[in-house]
């Protein structure tokens, strides 16, 4: 089965189309990066499986569903591109964790111990494990994006799509970001990862897709993607804005006519 | 206690008691969504309700619950559709709400002006005993939902496309709290008033949630504050002869002040100790290592030298070696995790 599937897919929000023309398979346990420039569109394309941006056309699946149809709840995990958690009243890293369990319940199901269990071992997955009982807003702003990674990871989902999972995040975060995402991979979990640089999580994910001006312009081996780091100074509006940003540069971008069946 | 000698003083007494209670119940959930507001524009659908109930001679209780829970949910349904008419159309509903309130009482025989004022900010002698019995449903099946569903409202208040992307039911959840807050105005309807109504939901929580370390310390910590404050408020008003939501409103505002002092004298006090501290060791004859005669303390991840009884953390900055205070890490001012 395929964790993925989209067919002549067009994807923008209200009346406007920002993707189009997208033919997609992702096999269950694959690990995908999703690359492309700033408002190429990859974000929206992650936001189409999700259901946060509309389906303009085509077909869109996610685990074996239509996207926005009532599916399976819990299987898919999320981790937004946000650097904090940022709620306006204190919450601690197991109350902010503990919701990634809350979609596989019922409607009115409650945390059992079983779902305690799964945040603190998610927690400890990011090495948080002595910070479960603190506020998150004392919290460095790396520590907070860990804890909404391990939001994701409570839910043991069947597909995990972050956005951004690196960006702002120093090169310690970077690395632990990379062994837990291993072992998820590990346990045939489907990742699916927007970003901007690849160099990070080079050993977890294998292959690339990469969105340029709305359409998709290389679907292939990671390795073989085209892409090189560069040290362009390029300045991303969401990074810290402490270290120069890694960029990447596409060079002669291969358009492949189908998109990887 | 004279106060609670007569039958119109128990009964706003309970009423204030069940209002303080839920009030902030719910109140929190809206501060977590950054909607504060919702609880006054509720107010102002629910006075058309009143006034329903007052022409037609129903209880306007009843028909006050019945226009705020039709105005709530027309709100989310509004919301769900898209955010950019969205403000227009609350600000429409809202003021038509308590326009339509004004014109319709003003229609209604023998002149109601002293009861739009009672309605509009709370009076100790207006609740009955029927109104008593609503509010004892509304405060059960308020706290009802509230300990049944709270995970689920905290997690779709503090990160809605989280909860949409992971497949909870977020309009639902939605259109449940707007609900829950308007069945919350209209409880305030007697002692607190439609006007001040989301004062009582807000402002307990903006005490609490300076004070506790996590979402449920919040949501007991601002149930205590607004069950105090409501009343003491209610019974402050009864011996001074003001309108009760007024004062209770006064109240709870005079506790987030001195919360919000005290916090703020705390945080200043910690600066400025770290800051002395820092001069004494700017003045250090020598940087603290192996030998330097002061003990060497393992702390966490790394060591701290023991200097006349309190902590050092050495590490180096652009300007030489600094020296933060570990000594104190019992309490560190929240969100500075120790470093100036």
């Amino acid at each position: 089965m395929s964790a993925i599937r989209l067919r002549d897919a067009r994807i923008g929000y209200g009346d406007v189309t920002v993707v189009q023309g997208v033919d997609l398979t992702v096999a269950d346990g694959e690990a995908v990066a999703v690359l492309g420039s700033n408002g190429s569109g990859k974000t929206t394309l992650a936001r189409g499986l999700l259901g946060l941006a509309t389906v303009l056309g085509g077909e869109v699946e996610v685990l074996g569903a239509p996207v926005g149809r009532p599916r399976e709840r819990g299987r898919i995990g999320y981790v937004p591109q946000r650097h904090t958690v940022s709620g306006a009243v204190p919450a601690t890293v197991r109350e902010v964790v503990g919701v990634g369990r809350l979609a596989r319940l019922g409607p009115f199901g409650r945390l059992r111990p079983a779902d305690r269990a799964a945040v603190r071992s998610a927690v400890a997955a990011v090495g948080l494990a002595d910070r479960l009982g603190d506020p998150v807003a004392s919290l460095s702003g790396g520590q907070q994006r860990r804890v909404l990674v391990a939001r994701a990871l409570a839910a043991e989902p069947e597909l995990l799509v972050m956005d951004e999972p690196t960006a702002g995040v120093d090169a310690a975060s970077q690395d632990a970001l990379a062994a837990v995402l291993a072992d998820v991979s590990a346990t045939g979990t489907t990742l699916l990862v927007v970003t901007h640089e690849t160099a990070a999580l080079a050993g977890v994910l294998t292959r690339a897709v990469v969105v340029d001006h709305g359409r998709i312009a290389y679907d292939g081996p990671l390795a073989e993607a085209g892409v090189e780091a560069t040290t362009d100074g390029h300045h991303h509006p969401e990074g810290t804005g402490l270290a120069p940003s890694r960029g990447y540069r596409l060079d002669q971008p291969r358009v492949t006519t189908d998109g990887g069946r | 206690m004279e106060v609670l000698e007569y039958g119109f003083m128990q009964r706003a007494l309970l009423a204030s008691l069940m209002v303080g209670l839920v009030a902030p119940a719910v109140g929190v959930f809206l501060v977590q969504r950054r909607l504060s507001l919702l609880g006054d524009g509720l107010g102002h659908v629910a006075l058309t309700g009143v006034a329903i109930g007052v022409l037609t001679s129903t209880a306007p209780v009843g028909t006050a619950l019945v226009a705020a829970v039709l105005g709530a949910v027309l709100i989310e349904l509004v919301r769900a559709r898209g955010r950019t008419s969205g403000d227009v159309a609350l600000a429409v509903l809202f003021y038509g709400g308590i326009a339509g309130g004004v014109v319709l009482l003003s229609l209604a025989p023998q002149g109601q002006a002293t009861n739009l004022e009672a309605y509009l900010f709370g009076a100790i002698t207006t609740t009955t005993t029927a109104d008593v019995a609503v509010f004892g449903v509304i405060t059960v099946v308020v706290l009802g939902v509230v300990w049944l569903l709270g995970q689920r409202l905290y997690a779709v208040s503090d990160d809605e496309e989280y909860a949409r992307a992971v497949g909870l039911p977020v309009l639902a959840l939605n259109t449940v709290l707007a609900a829950l807050v308007a069945a919350t105005v209209v409880l305030s309807m007697r002692v607190v008033g439609l006007l001040l109504i989301s004062a009582l939901m807000i402002v307990p929580s903006a005490v609490a949630q300076q004070l506790a370390r996590s979402f449920r310390q919040t949501l007991y910590l601002a149930c205590g504050i607004g069950l105090v404050t409501s009343v003491a408020g209610t019974t402050a008003s009864y011996y001074t002869g003001t309108p009760s939501g007024g004062t209770i409103v006064l109240l709870a505002i005079a506790l987030f002040l001195l919360a919000t002092g005290s916090v703020a004298v705390r945080e200043a006090t910690a600066r400025r100790r770290h800051r002395r501290r820092a001069e004494v060791h700017a003045a250090h004859p020598h940087e603290h290592g192996a030998g330097c005669g002061h003990p060497a303390v393992l702390h966490g991840d790394h060591v701290d030298y023991d200097h006349d009884g309190h902590l050092h953390a050495p590490h180096r900055t652009g300007a030489g070696v600094h020296y933060d205070e570990h000594g104190q890490h019992a309490a560190p001012p929240a969100g500075t995790g120790g470093r100036a």
